[in-house]
């Protein structure tokens, strides 16, 4: 089948349609609302669940829920309504139960704006809400990729009891592209932990309080175990012209696009110029950041933020280069600043 | 006597360069309500279409103070305003007549992710104006459905029809034993004037819902708002009434549907105005659709009208 023409949260739907999911909970917001609707049109011939809850802590308790049945379910959202989702996300994570939570972001804080925006990045990638926890979060870049990532995200989920978050920039799920549709996958990951009645055997009990000192800590154990696990195996980052670069941008999602541009005129002008887009922002890709560090010269950070990816360069280069940062908030810097910046950088710094 | 249009006072607290749609019935309820309440008063504003047409900050088309506050807690931030009001005023920092605290919320933010906090401020009593500007949908993100959308609606998030009926919002509000409910809609004027009047002058919780058909979710011609306010009420789908100490009296026209003297026109013509209803009114299951609409109005009269003889 040839390409077809969708838009970026319609593609992430059907991606998560392809990958079995069975269930959508959720709570309008722009710009993320389109997911929700895709469902609200789909399941009823699927023979699926959409149910758009009161509010967003209806959405992921709901999801908490029907993921402890075993069932792949998932919800939308964007920043004040993945704020709004953060105990129950910390619940689910500490249940260990796999789930999709998406974030189409847009700009903070307070009610912010709908522009894009990568200023969740903090929230996303260090757990959001209380206690010890973290999601697996996945950053796509082409609509492609908003429907690839929302399949593997399912598999992801279910291979590691772990929920994943997928995290795009509003522009990312409102722009289109022609895209291939994948073929429909067949969930294979028994889960025997389900609570799904318990005639014939013992009862599945899915619990987050300890009151013992001792199973608390057990259990933080066990999870820092299984995140241990995840950035040795899961940690995913695309490198473009590194290999002999004096300066590397490292930039996520959208963003990266607009860099590769802007790497791509730079290295016209004979700049030794490259680019690492991290694909998992957690577990972060910290070994392929370190390993290009023993060559390049300096890093520069490039987010539609202030400033947070830059705090995991730092620690992944952990000081052997400088790392600094370019960011705007609310508008995506184009190719032309980028390259700029990069001509401005090589020029100081001699490259 | 209901005050009638030309008697409305010549204050304006909704100025130009807000970014309403042309025909808004809230912007227009809004006009109404700052005519009443006038200038010393302070706006609590949740995500909602209202909000997002307030003009761009810094500048504000609306001529009061306002704060702008999440989307689940109207009823605490008020709370917080009006407590923190009070305490001043007893402390001697703030002197003369203490503003007018109200909410200007949506009907997702009072039916759906809004009730707890507008629950908890309502059994609490405390002294603020929540107004409801309902147009039984989330029309600012697209239409998706809400607590307050009627059976038989499409919106984005009901592609073939929402399934089940409108909450009686109102009503659940009265039954907070709070001091004074009512219900409005554009196209009376000045039924809504007097009741925000009224409601200005009594302490203590207040709740006004105001019908507001939004073209773009109801899906009919825009200069027709205030026309499709008049069917909602003469077909019985909203009904205007009040209650103050829980004491429920009906408002014309509604009062004559309520004691029988006329009968409510027949949904019909209503639904079939509207591209949200009529677009599903086109296969063989019409009439049951219609009558099921029809029912759910016939039943919430019968209803309302039994409720309202409760008068203890």
């Amino acid at each position: 089948m040839g390409k077809i023409l969708m838009k970026g949260n319609e593609a992430l739907a059907e991606g998560a349609l392809i990958a079995g999911c069975q269930g959508f909970f959720g709570y309008p917001i722009t710009p993320s609302s389109e997911i929700a609707e895709y469902m609200a049109r789909k399941f009823p011939q699927l023979g699926g669940i959409f149910l758009q809850a009161e509010s967003e802590l209806a959405a992921i308790n709901m999801v908490y829920g029907a993921a402890a049945t075993g069932a792949r379910v998932m919800t939308a959202s964007s920043g004040p309504g993945i704020s709004l989702k953060q105990e129950g996300i910390s619940f689910i994570a500490e249940a260990e139960l796999p789930c999709l939570i998406v974030n189409i972001s847009r700009g903070g804080p307070g009610l912010g704006g709908i522009q894009p925006a990568q200023s969740d990045y903090f929230q996303a990638t260090r757990g959001g809400g209380h206690g010890d926890y973290r999601l697996i979060v996945l950053a796509p870049s082409s609509v492609q990729e908003m429907m690839d990532y929302a399949i593997e995200g399912f598999d992801l989920a279910d291979r590691y009891r772990i929920p994943v978050m997928l995290m795009a920039e509003g522009t990312l799920g409102q722009m289109m592209e022609p895209i291939y549709v994948r073929e429909p996958v067949k969930p294979a990951i028994e889960k025997p932990w389900a609570t799904t009645g318990c005639a014939g055997r013992s009862p599945n009990i899915i619990n987050t309080l300890h009151l013992s000192p001792e199973v608390l800590e057990h259990r933080n154990q066990h999870l820092q175990r299984k995140y241990d696990q995840l950035q040795a195996n899961e940690s995913r980052a695309e490198t473009f012209m590194t290999d002999d670069a004096d300066l590397i941008l490292v930039a996520f999602g959208l963003m990266s696009r607009v860099v590769k541009k802007a790497v791509i005129e730079a290295r016209k002008q004979g700049i030794k110029v490259g680019l690492i887009r991290p694909i998992t922002l957690w577990p972060f890709p910290d070994a392929i950041i370190k390993e290009a560090a023993e060559k390049a010269q300096m890093f520069l950070s490039v987010e539609i933020s202030m400033g947070q990816m830059i705090e995991d360069i730092r620690l992944a280069v952990d000081g052997a280069v400088p790392v600094d940062f370019y960011g705007r908030i609310g508008i995506i810097p184009n190719p032309e600043e980028i390259y700029s910046e990069i001509i401005r950088i090589a020029e100081r710094e001699g490259f | 006597m209901t005050t009638s249009i030309k008697q409305l006072p010549d204050i304006e607290q909704v100025l130009s360069g807000n970014g309403a749609c042309g025909g808004c019935p809230a912007t227009m309820a809004l006009r109404i309500v700052g005519k009443a309440l006038g200038p010393n008063a302070i706006m609590l504003l949740t995500p909602s279409c209202s909000v997002a047409s307030m003009g761009m900050t810094p500048r504000l088309g609306y001529n009061w103070p306002c704060i702008n506050i999440c989307f689940a807690t109207a009823g605490s931030s008020a709370s917080g305003i009006t407590h923190a009001l009070e305490i001043m005023q007893e402390k001697g920092r703030l002197q003369g007549e203490l503003p007018t605290v109200f909410t200007w919320v949506g009907d997702g933010g009072t039916y759906d992710i809004g009730f707890q906090a507008l629950s908890a401020a309502a059994e609490r009593n405390d002294n603020m104006i929540f107004f409801c500007y309902n147009n039984e949908a989330y029309s600012n993100t697209g239409v998706q459905r809400s607590g307050a959308t009627p059976r038989g609606s499409y919106t984005t998030t009901t592609p073939s029809g929402k399934r089940q009926q409108k909450k009686n919002m109102a009503l659940l509000m009265l039954e907070h034993n709070i001091p004074y409910v009512a219900t409005a809609t554009v196209a009376y004027p000045g039924d809504l004037y007097d009741k925000v009047a009224k409601a200005k002058s009594i302490s203590g919780m207040k709740y006004i819902e105001i019908l507001a058909p939004c073209y773009l979710g109801w899906q009919f011609d825009m200069p027709e708002t205030v026309q499709m306010s008049r069917m909602a009420v003469r077909s019985g789908a909203w009904l205007l009434w009040e209650a103050e100490n829980g004491k429920i009296s009906f408002n014309k026209p509604s009062a004559s549907i309520i004691n029988g003297k006329k009968d409510a026109a027949p949904v019909d013509e209503y639904l079939m105005k509207q591209g949200r209803f009529n677009r599903l009114l086109k296969g063989p299951d019409a009439a049951q659709r219609i009558a099921e609409i029809q029912g759910d109005i016939d039943r919430e009269i019968a209803f309302m009208r039994e409720r309202a003889q409760i008068t203890i």
